[in-house]
């Protein structure tokens, strides 16, 4: 006892972690530039973030951040794509794109000797991209036939399913890429889009790991400095999430399912959230750790599930909180009554001081190793400063604030975010064996897994 | 010179042998450690020297059961205890059972360690057995083979395919366990393969992170030391035969697209041509310039296109997983397989192809030593697989050592269609029409 108690303390006076040194500087043309030097492994990371994302999808053509971001590695001014792709393989590095909700991503490693032939791919990559129209053919043609792949995986297709619902098509989130909309994506809008979005003022260049700091500035400013300006993106001001005023269900059929997968969602809260740190603590208590109160409930207790949790969508715009899990047909009604159960009984009586106490600790205690471990992490945590126009102290005072969090905030948060009216369900399964238990949850609406698109209206 | 500076480097900073302490207790438990203070944490990982191939018909999927049962509770910490303490300490957790081993992985602050000590000397030593909490744990494990296999097209047919390869060696049935095995084995069971199994002679302790070696040795002498020494596992006494033939087998499922997999008996990992398949596997399929990417994925013919292997006390299975794009018919991918099999038999690999593959695992080592749980796993993995954990240290000069000879040797042994197994996922199509 005496023991658990000394122990108990040291978690509450966990040293606070810190950003190491890094530099920030602005060129004339708007770039932002991060260095950050650690030695050791001699690796170094690029990472460039450009504004825009997903949300910068023009209306009916979802998944051109995402198809521009794949190409940007396929045929550049000065190589072939099969030459791009020898040239990265035969250092040993990697060189992945992506589109988030609000950013596109190019995360680059190589041997740190190779720091320069390294910067040029990157740079041809972002600013040099041919976009050949094979290859622009053959990528859409590929994430329409991935599409299927990932239907046939009901905990993959799932998420997609339900953001098209949760969100509907008025919110950003809810535009999830499909047959349709990658069949109106032509190599003009491709160009046109990268023009207009990968400039300067939209630019976000993170170097970190080991490299000589001199000479990887003089040729990181050379590379990006000529970029012209252009226009920052403007992003939405907000989008409204939808709360229902009745509680709806969305049921997708995949008659071979011997389980169902379940989503349970209400909307949620942005990134800049003045209750963001209690609401961390909040949810990593009722879903986000093995030990939360829905994953006790539902696995630990009941064996019902391998796994339950929540989450909480941070993003630029307001999201969703959810409940995730799955459970065998026939328990489905039993697994849902049981995470509402848990939620309405979490809204009513919030935690303890005993559970606060926990949460903080266990949060405190994973940051360091999750969050400011490696050259890559710290280059992440960067990005999503510059992007949401955080400061350091977002790192640097993180234990405080968590320290400084109490009782009556964490359960005052609890209230008014973990709801249990009006929600939205999601239900992937054999839809004959489980539409009357759908039913009892809200107004259903059905669709069959197989069929083109995520949205139970297919025009839509 | 590019070698010698690598292991110059993996010495000096990074995987330093003065930097990496070990000690066998004497109930025979090997202890590695290796200080780092960079942030305030630590990874503690068990290695047991135990997995499925050490079950038999009737029980299997008890090892990975049993990865479960060790959050249940023991003689001083009950049931749910280890896992919220763990978690009110700043800790978290997880594990994974394999063919061949059971690994527990613990990450916490510093200041936690001497609780996980007591807690893991706990379930290590006097592991609880209550039925009722075996009873929700078959519900668990029941669940995750729902979504691993029985709803995971994939995870299906490999099931399949690696029940097909080997007929005789344990590696026949898959960690999970049969369904029905699951649901029938017995308190005795249990008891048994806990015994030999979670022995402290049959198991390495690897930490990685913000401790003090002499501070982990006394208390791995206070809680550890006192577990008493056991049987451990009998040795597999099972060897594989010889293929003699290719085999074939499908899987009839609804689905919109196939899915192939091709597997090759090839040896364990100790087996020198180990660092050749590895290479192989990188001139494949690592990168989108490796020769199954533009074969198949870029000519079109498949959404993805892979090939390699794990870790293996026994000999085991190089397995290519192909997913067909929508229209081709998966006897052409496999086709362009085999020509691409045939390819590497018959030509040698160019140089620089080959000085690729080798920068690319170079490159990939160095990430494996990123963070503390890398470093903790990559020493446990080699101390287990690899006849000791101090072999990471020059595993580039081995890889190095490859030549295009070695490569076209291994590939007209082991890539032989008599030494092959090839299972399909044949899409059945839906029986009414929407």
């Amino acid at each position: 006892m005496r023991l658990l108690l000394a122990l108990g303390m040291c978690g509450l006076l966990a040293a606070q972690v810190k950003l190491p040194p890094y530099t920030r500087e602005v060129l004339p043309n708007g770039t932002v530039l991060y260095f950050m030097h650690r030695g050791g492994i001699p690796l170094v990371r690029f990472l460039v973030v450009v504004k825009g994302g997903s949300e910068a999808d023009p209306a009916g053509r979802s998944g051109l951040a995402a198809i521009t971001a794949e190409l940007l590695r396929r045929g550049t001014a000065q190589y072939s794509a099969a030459q791009f792709s020898e040239e990265v393989d035969g250092l040993g590095g990697t060189l992945f794109a992506n589109a988030s909700e609000q950013a596109t991503t190019v995360s680059a490693e190589f041997l740190s000797k190779d720091f320069d032939r390294g910067l040029a791919l990157v740079s041809q990559a972002i600013l040099h991209p041919s976009f050949p129209e094979d290859e622009v053919r053959k990528t859409v043609a590929r994430r329409v036939d991935s599409l299927k792949s990932a239907k046939d995986n009901p905990g993959a297709a799932i998420r997609s399913f339900y953001d098209t619902f949760f969100f509907g098509a008025n919110h950003p989130y809810g535009r999830v890429p499909d047959e349709a909309s990658y069949d109106h994506i032509q190599r003009a809008q491709i160009v046109e889009s990268h023009q207009r979005l990968f400039v300067g003022k939209n630019l976000i260049v993170i170097v970190a790991g080991d490299f000589d700091p001199a000479a990887a500035k003089a040729s990181v400013v050379k590379t990006f400095g000529s970029v012209p300006a252009g226009e920052a993106f403007s992003y939405l001001a907000a989008a409204a999430v939808p709360r229902p005023s009745a509680p709806r269900v969305l049921l997708i059929d995949k008659p071979d399912a011997t389980q169902t997968y379940f989503v349970i969602a209400q909307p949620g809260v942005r990134r800049s959230t003045p209750d963001r740190v209690p609401l961390i603590l909040v949810n990593t208590l009722f879903g986000g750790r093995f030990t939360s109160m829905i994953n006790d409930a539902l696995r630990v207790n009941s064996g019902l599930t391998y796994g339950a949790s929540s989450s909480v969508q941070m993003g630029r715009l307001d999201g969703a909180i959810t409940i995730n899990s799955y459970t065998k047909t026939d328990t489905t009604e039993k697994a849902i009554d049981m995470a509402l159960d848990v939620l309405k009984s979490f809204g009513e009586k919030g935690m303890t001081a005993e559970q606060l106490a926990s949460v903080k600790a266990y949060v405190k205690g994973e940051y360091p190793t999750a969050t400011v471990q490696t050259a890559d992490q710290i280059a992440g945590v960067l990005s999503e400063m510059e992007l949401y126009g955080l400061g350091r102290d977002e790192v640097d005072e993180y234990f405080a604030r968590i320290d400084a969090v109490t009782l009556e905030q964490v359960n005052a948060v609890a209230r008014k975010y973990f709801r249990a009216d009006d929600l939205t369900f999601v239900l992937l399964g054999n839809a004959a064996k489980i539409r009357d238990v759908a039913r009892k949850y809200g107004t259903v609406t059905e669709k069959l897994a197989r069929l083109p698109g995520w949205a139970p209206v297919t025009s839509q | 010179m590019r070698v010698i500076g690598v292991i110059l480097l993996l010495v000096g900073c990074l995987m330093g042998q003065s930097n990496i302490q070990t000690q066998t207790l004497a109930n025979g438990m090997k202890v590695i450690v290796q200080e780092d203070h960079a942030i305030p944490n630590v990874a503690m990982y068990f290695f047991f020297k135990v997995g499925s191939r050490n079950e038999h018909p009737g029980a299997t999927g008890v090892s990975h059961f049993f990865e479960h049962m060790m959050f249940n509770g023991a003689k001083k910490y009950g049931p749910k205890e280890f896992d919220r303490n763990m978690e009110k300490n700043g800790g978290s957790n997880n594990a994974y059972t394999s063919n061949d081993v059971t690994v527990y992985t613990d990450w916490f602050p510093s200041s936690a360690l001497e609780l996980m000590f007591d807690m893991e000397a706990d379930r290590i030593g006097d592991l609880a057995f209550d039925p009722k909490m075996i009873a929700s744990e078959r519900g668990v494990v029941y669940s995750e083979r729902r979504s691993s296999v029985d709803n995971s097209n994939f995870g299906l047919l490999r099931e399949l395919a690696e029940a097909s390869a080997f007929e005789a060696h344990p590696y026949h049935w898959p960690v999970l366990g049969w369904p029905s095995d699951i649901e029938s084995w017995t308190m005795e069971d249990l008891k048994s393969h806990w015994s030999m199994g979670y022995a402290p002679n049959n198991c390495v302790m690897v930490i990685v992170g913000d401790v003090n070696f002499d501070n982990v040795m006394a208390l791995s002498r206070k809680f550890l030391e006192p577990i008493p020494r056991r049987e451990p596992p009998p040795p597999v006494r099972t060897k594989e035969p010889e293929q003699l033939g290719e085999r074939r087998v499908t899987l009839d499922k609804p689905a919109q697209l196939p899915i192939q997999l091709v597997l090759y008996h090839i040896p364990d990992s100790r087996d020198p041509d180990t660092p050749v398949l590895d290479v192989i596997s990188n001139i494949l399929s690592n990168g989108q310039s490796s020769r199954l990417y533009k074969r198949l994925v870029d000519s079109q013919m498949a959404i993805s296109a892979n090939g390699g292997f794990g870790e293996a006390l026994d000999p085991t299975v190089f397995t290519f997983s192909i997913q067909p794009r929508t229209g081709i018919d998966p006897a052409q991918t496999e086709k362009a397989l085999f020509e691409e099999l045939s390819k590497l038999q018959g030509e040698p690999v160019s140089e620089a192809e080959l000085s690729k593959a080798k920068n690319q695992m170079l490159a990939n080592m160095y990430r494996r030593l990123k963070t503390i749980q890398g470093r903790a796993n990559l020493l446990g993995t080699y101390e287990v697989f690899y006849g000791g954990y101090a072999r990471a240290f020059d595993e580039d000069k081995r890889v190095d050592a490859v030549t295009a000879a070695d490569i076209q040797r291994v590939a007209r042994k082991y890539f032989g269609a008599k030494n092959r197994t090839v299972a399909t996922l044949v899409p059945e199509k839906p029986e009414v029409k929407p």
